[in-house]
């Protein structure tokens, strides 16, 4: 008798298809050939995106000329107020890293695709805006696109260092999806 | 000693009705597939909080806590009887109903239903109220024995197929670390809220094992999954808060309408069973709500005794709810978990006095009784769970026993000492602790008169060197290694692949010391 195949859990596929905030289109193919880090946020964040993106800059430059062979993405979970131009601007601090943005089927394939949680919150009563509390996770994605690792929120630069330094020279092409 | 703190519960060992209550989930577990003799509560297919997936769980919880604290060198009497539930928690009686709970049309849910469809897969969407148990039942499997072969490929797999319908068969394939990994990103996917039993409702309560497995996959394997869980879910739950403004546990989260449900009526198991887990890892917050929320539940009888207040639950949609709440067994696990003593002896005092306490094949347990008090007017009401599990769970805890369990690892170490590796169904053991300072295995069995194989496996003996026997204060038995040399009197000793075997078929208990040289 076939068995019929079994439902596997929705694994960390690591796509989307987005605009950067120079206006190309972009997906995941765009940056086969090289790891990826993929962090998703808002611009009107306060505390969670400008911490992270400070981190994972500050990653990049200690990892000196190996960085090269990384690409850092900040996705915005917010595509109503960040087109690509705000991104742009936005990351105008953060110079190493490149803002993604998309129509609203867009992000939400990309969020489904890496499991991301994120929620518009209620407007404020004072000037409408709002928060979008996100899933504060960095995706570290091999040159073939797949999702090695990914790191909390919370992890020490140091540590990112050092896990990051240690993907990047150890790296063969049948490294397997694992935790890190 | 090797136990943290000195505790003295090892050498304390077990008393003739915790030996009762692990003989008894013993028993359950030797029941042959689909014989769900004794487990069977007031409501239908395995929906409520009487399902076997619970009473195999906390079944195993309480063994585990026993093991850790109480005889934490008889491995051998709880791996088979873990293996024995986690292979009944695979079976489709007890995951089946979630084909469905999974279509929704609840109180809760019954205006999203046209959004869900039939799922025969228990873990892949909600239903933390399976899929954490058996994540965390496999974890703790592989933490407290060190054996992997639930971390194999497919060692985890749901099988379903009927000769009478539902055409091919259904498989669904996963092990600890898939299993784990599925429940993780779904708490990501959550924002850290947690992850809905029925479909859009998120429960404190049924949230909490998940955790506990996390913390297991971290000591098994490393990592620090359960920090992360737990740090996102207090931020996540600090918009809704833990607490009602009646002091009393939140129960569930609506996922649509992000609106808790709190415990207005004071529903015993919803504080007592949030309240048994959480202090896991949330102990200082739980300790300091105890006693308020304890004191609405509790009613005082004569000489010490306790009993739940449980109140009449109102008609949902014109309909009286057929299940098992559990809250008295919960309320003595909770006690037993705060080190409540008074409390704690003053249920079980209930429970011996009013809920017609029985032993059967050397097991005790309380069995179902549906009457909510007898002639006299005391409290009689007790549900499988409450009477299979819950007391014993209770009586076998110590006080934070889950807490010391989730935050005092314990050392690999003792997989290398002296321990009893294989023990006969037919024995009991009462105490199993060796004494690392003293260098010495102390161990009592009991073949209550019954046991015709009587056989103890001693392993780990190879580097210990010389040692002597004792039973009841006499040698009666030299060697080396893993050799038995000179016996006295009537002593069945062999050496076998694992270890020495011996053999216990007195008709009373005997209270063995092993001490070593070296």
């Amino acid at each position: 008798m076939q068995v019929p195949p079994s439902t596997e859990p929705p694994a960390i596929l690591g796509t989307f298809q987005l605009t950067d905030h120079n206006g190309r289109d972009v997906d995941a193919g765009s940056f086969r050939g090289s790891f990826v880090l993929v962090f998703f946020g808002f611009t009107h964040c306060r505390v969670v995106c400008p911490r992270a993106l400070t981190k994972l800059s500050a990653a990049l430059n200690a990892l000196g000329e190996i960085s090269v062979r990384l690409a850092a993405l900040y996705i915005t979970v917010d595509p109503d107020r960040d087109n690509p131009q705000v991104m742009r601007d936005y990351l105008r601090a953060y110079p190493s890293i490149l803002g993604l943005t998309g129509s609203r089927a867009q992000i939400d394939d990309a969020k489904r695709n890496f499991r991301v949680f994120a929620r518009r919150g209620a407007p404020s009563p004072d000037d409408g805006g709002y928060d979008v509390p996100h899933t504060a996770i960095t995706y570290l994605l091999d040159p073939e696109g797949v999702v090695v690792a990914h790191f909390n929120d919370a992890i020490e630069v140091s540590d990112l260092i050092a896990r990051l330094g240690s993907h990047l020279k150890n790296y063969t092409p049948a490294e397997v999806t694992r935790r890190d | 000693m090797n136990n943290p703190g000195g505790s003295p519960h090892p050498a304390a060992g077990l008393d003739r009705l915790q030996i009762g209550h692990l003989r008894h989930f013993a028993n359950l577990s030797r029941q042959p597939p689909n014989q769900w003799d004794l487990m069977k509560g007031k409501g239908y297919g395995q929906e409520d909080f009487g399902g076997y997936r619970f009473q195999l769980a906390y079944m195993a919880y309480a063994l585990a806590l026993t093991h850790r604290h109480r005889l934490p060198a008889a491995p051998g009497v709880f791996k088979p009887i873990f293996e024995r539930l986690i292979g009944k928690m695979l079976l489709p009686e007890v995951w089946m109903y979630w084909r469905d709970v999974s279509r929704g049309g609840s109180i809760f849910n019954a205006h999203l239903s046209s959004l869900y469809v039939e799922q025969w897969d228990p873990v892949i969407r909600d239903n933390i109220m399976y899929s954490a148990y058996l994540q965390s039942m496999a974890l703790m499997y592989h933490y407290l024995f060190d054996d992997d072969r639930y971390a194999q490929p497919g060692a985890l797999t749901l099988r379903f197929w009927s000769y009478f319908w539902g055409g091919e068969e259904k498989r669904f394939v996963y092990d600890e670390k898939s299993l784990n990994a599925h429940l993780y990103w779904q708490m990501v996917e959550s924002g850290y809220l947690g992850v809905a039993c029925e479909p859009n409702c998120t429960f404190q309560i049924c949230n909490q094992p998940a955790i506990l497995g996390f913390r297991l996959h971290d000591l098994v394997y490393g990592g620090s999954i359960a920090t992360d869980v737990v740090s996102g879910y207090e931020q996540a739950w600090k918009d809704f808060g833990r607490i009602g403004d009646n002091g009393h546990y939140n129960i569930m989260l609506a996922q649509d309408t992000k609106v808790v449900r709190p415990n207005i009526g004071k529903a015993v198991w919803v504080d007592a069973w949030c309240g048994a887990l959480m202090n896991m890892w949330n102990r200082d917050f739980v300790h300091a709500h105890y006693a308020g929320q304890a004191k609405d539940f509790l009613k005082p009888g004569s000489d010490g005794e306790f009993s739940v207040i449980t109140g009449e639950r109102p008609l949902v949609m014109g309909q009286t709810i057929v299940s098992d709440s559990c809250d008295f067994g919960w309320m003595a696990a909770w006690a037993s978990e705060m080190g409540d003593d008074t409390t704690l002896r003053g249920l079980l005092k209930h429970a011996d006095r009013h809920m017609s306490p029985r032993w059967s094949d050397g097991g005790l347990h309380y069995p179902r009784n549906d009457a909510a008090t007898d002639a006299d007017g005391n409290a009689t009401m007790i549900e499988p769970m409450s009477g299979n599990v819950l007391v014993g769970y209770a009586r076998l805890n110590i006080p934070d026993g889950l807490w010391r369990f989730y935050n005092e690892p314990w050392d690999a170490s003792r997989f290398a000492e002296p321990a009893l590796t294989r023990v006969s169904d037919d024995l009991d053991v009462s105490k199993a602790w060796f004494d690392a300072v003293a260098n010495r295995l102390e161990f009592s069995l009991d073949g209550r008169g019954v046991a015709s194989n009587g056989e103890v496996v001693l392993g780990n003996l190879r580097s210990r060197g010389r040692w002597s026997l004792h039973r009841d204060g006499t040698v009666i038995a030299r060697g080396e290694s893993d050799l038995p040399g000179k016996t006295s009197g009537d002593v069945d000793f062999q050496p076998t692949e694992d270890g020495l075997r011996l053999r216990h078929l007195d008709a009373g208990p005997g209270a063995y010391v092993m001490t070593f040289e070296a």
